[in-house]
């Protein structure tokens, strides 16, 4: 049950596009498999509607209709992004940025990004990885979501970012609080407690540089002068959110997809080749984040009337399962003609994790499916998930043959 | 056959690149780093493939010898 009110329908939301949806609990969503109930709610609902939960916000569930939303920053701004609204919620760069300063913010993130220099990490997460895999190998069971899929992302992302290791737990139950909570009060508090976190590394690196992203990005010019204390808070908390919690979930829901489907670990075990593919696939089948924005200006589309101030939910997971856009859409194809998804979103606000994402994703892949032998879901242990603007899994259990 | 890039429109998802290295080259940053060229004779199929594989759609292609060029019309 939500403790933030169901909001009165406003007059000029048509009766016939309201339809309840909880995002962050919503019963739809069926334990371990939030997307059987996803999309179950893309088959009823339009493309478009409104729900009068966590304060009452638009959704975007249609792929087209998503997917021009996203192109038209001056109407769909990235100002304010989360839901429900809370009073603390401050700016960060470049993701609460338009057009045109967002491509100022964003440039030294890209840089840092970019496909090239996250290859250089590659070696770094296999280790990590093939640490952590090797270290459950001989149990014959696991709990993939704690054991594996949260500290690896998370430590490779705590090393690139030059944050102390140490910290570990108590970073990922702020990043649970702000992404999972849905209450206004604990998420605004979470914010704040990793603001205060992040200021004192920026101090202590601009104090002294280490070989890490923190101190590039305090060297970094925004359009030809240096970053400022307030920038650096900005883009630390941003990528402090960004990093911790989605490829962790990302990994899960491949995971768990491929525990259930024992023939897809045989082929790709016989052919490595195919993991990239699989991957992708993988990604549009569970694409997991939901993005919010705001209406800048009254604006008509989609046969609707958006007000300003208004919130919308980008709900990207039920756009790439949008039956128009792709057939069959619940099928996991790996010969699919049309993968391309966009569980990274699209338009300026593509996620500049990405191509680090993708690293991870595919190195994981490739070191379970060689030193696991075949694993299926553990039946002892149901798979536990939570919904919001992140939906990720707080457990998941999985047993394979040990000798 | 053809590929034509609406290079200011690419967000870096570098996917092109990632289907048909060959063909799709980016710049340092992970953007790609042409307007377009002419698909040399065999590599038609790798370059439907990177066309296709972009999520902005503005990677087109003209003269696909299969007949259908990308992306289709609405």
């Amino acid at each position: 049950m939500s403790t933030v009110q169901k909001v009165a329908r406003p007059d000029h939301v048509p009766p016939g596009l309201v339809v309840d949806f909880d995002f962050y609990r919503d019963a739809r969503y069926e334990p371990g498999d939030p997307h059987a109930g996803i999309a179950k709610l893309v088959a009823k609902a339009p493309p478009v509607f409104w729900t009068p939960q966590n304060g009452g916000h638009w959704v975007l569930a249609g792929h087209p209709e998503l997917f021009e939303a996203v192109r038209t920053p001056e109407v769909f701004s990235s100002e304010k992004q989360g839901l429900p609204p809370t009073s603390y919620e401050p700016k960060q760069v470049p993701i609460n940025s338009d057009p045109p300063e967002h491509e100022i913010y964003r440039l030294p993130l890209s840089k840092a990004f970019s496909p090239k220099a996250m290859l250089a990490l590659q070696d770094d997460i296999r280790q990590l990885a093939v640490e952590l895999i090797e270290k459950v190998r001989p149990e014959g069971r696991c709990d993939f979501a704690t054991e594996i899929a949260e500290p690896l992302p998370v430590s490779i992302f705590m090393k690139l970012m030059g944050l102390p290791l140490e910290m570990l737990g108590e970073y990922r139950v702020w990043v649970n609080e702000l992404l999972a909570s849905g209450v206004p009060e604990v998420r605004g508090e979470a914010l704040r407690k990793i603001g205060v976190g992040m200021s004192s590394i920026i101090k202590a690196r601009t104090d002294q540089r280490r070989d890490d992203l923190i101190s590039r990005l305090l060297d970094t010019e925004i359009d030809g002068r240096a970053v400022t204390f307030e920038e650096m808070q900005s883009y630390c908390l941003l990528l402090f959110i960004a990093g911790l919690d989605t490829v962790m979930n990302g990994m899960c829901f491949g995971i768990r997809h491929l525990a259930k489907d024992q023939a897809l670990q045989a082929k790709l075990r016989a052919d490595p080749a195919l993991i990239p593919e699989a991957m992708e696939e993988l990604l549009r089948r569970y694409t997991f984040t939901m993005p919010g924005r705001i209406v800048a200006r009254d604006h008509e589309a989609f046969g609707v009337q958006f007000k300003k101030n208004e919130r919308v939910l980008l709900m990207l997971p039920a756009a790439d399962l949008d039956p128009r856009e792709f057939e069959n859409p619940l099928v996991f194809d790996l010969d699919r003609e049309n993968k391309v998804h966009i569980a990274f979103n699209s338009g300026p606000h593509r996620c500049v994790g990405s191509h680090l994402a993708r690293l991870e994703l595919k190195i994981l892949y490739e070191e379970m499916l060689s030193r696991i032998p075949t694993f299926s879901l553990d039946p002892e242990r149901l798979a536990q998930t939570h919904g919001g603007h992140v939906i990720g899994f707080d457990s998941l259990g999985l047993v394979w043959d040990r000798s | 056959m053809k590929i034509i890039i609406d290079r200011q429109a690419c967000v870096g998802h570098a996917r092109c690149q990632a289907v048909a290295p060959e063909l799709y080259p980016l710049d340092d940053n992970g953007y790609i780093d042409t307007d377009g060229f002419t698909v040399p004779e065999g590599e038609e199929a790798s370059a439907r493939r990177g066309a296709r594989a972009c999520p902005e759609k503005i990677i087109r292609t003209v003269n696909d010898p299969s007949g259908k060029d990308w992306p289709p019309k609405a």
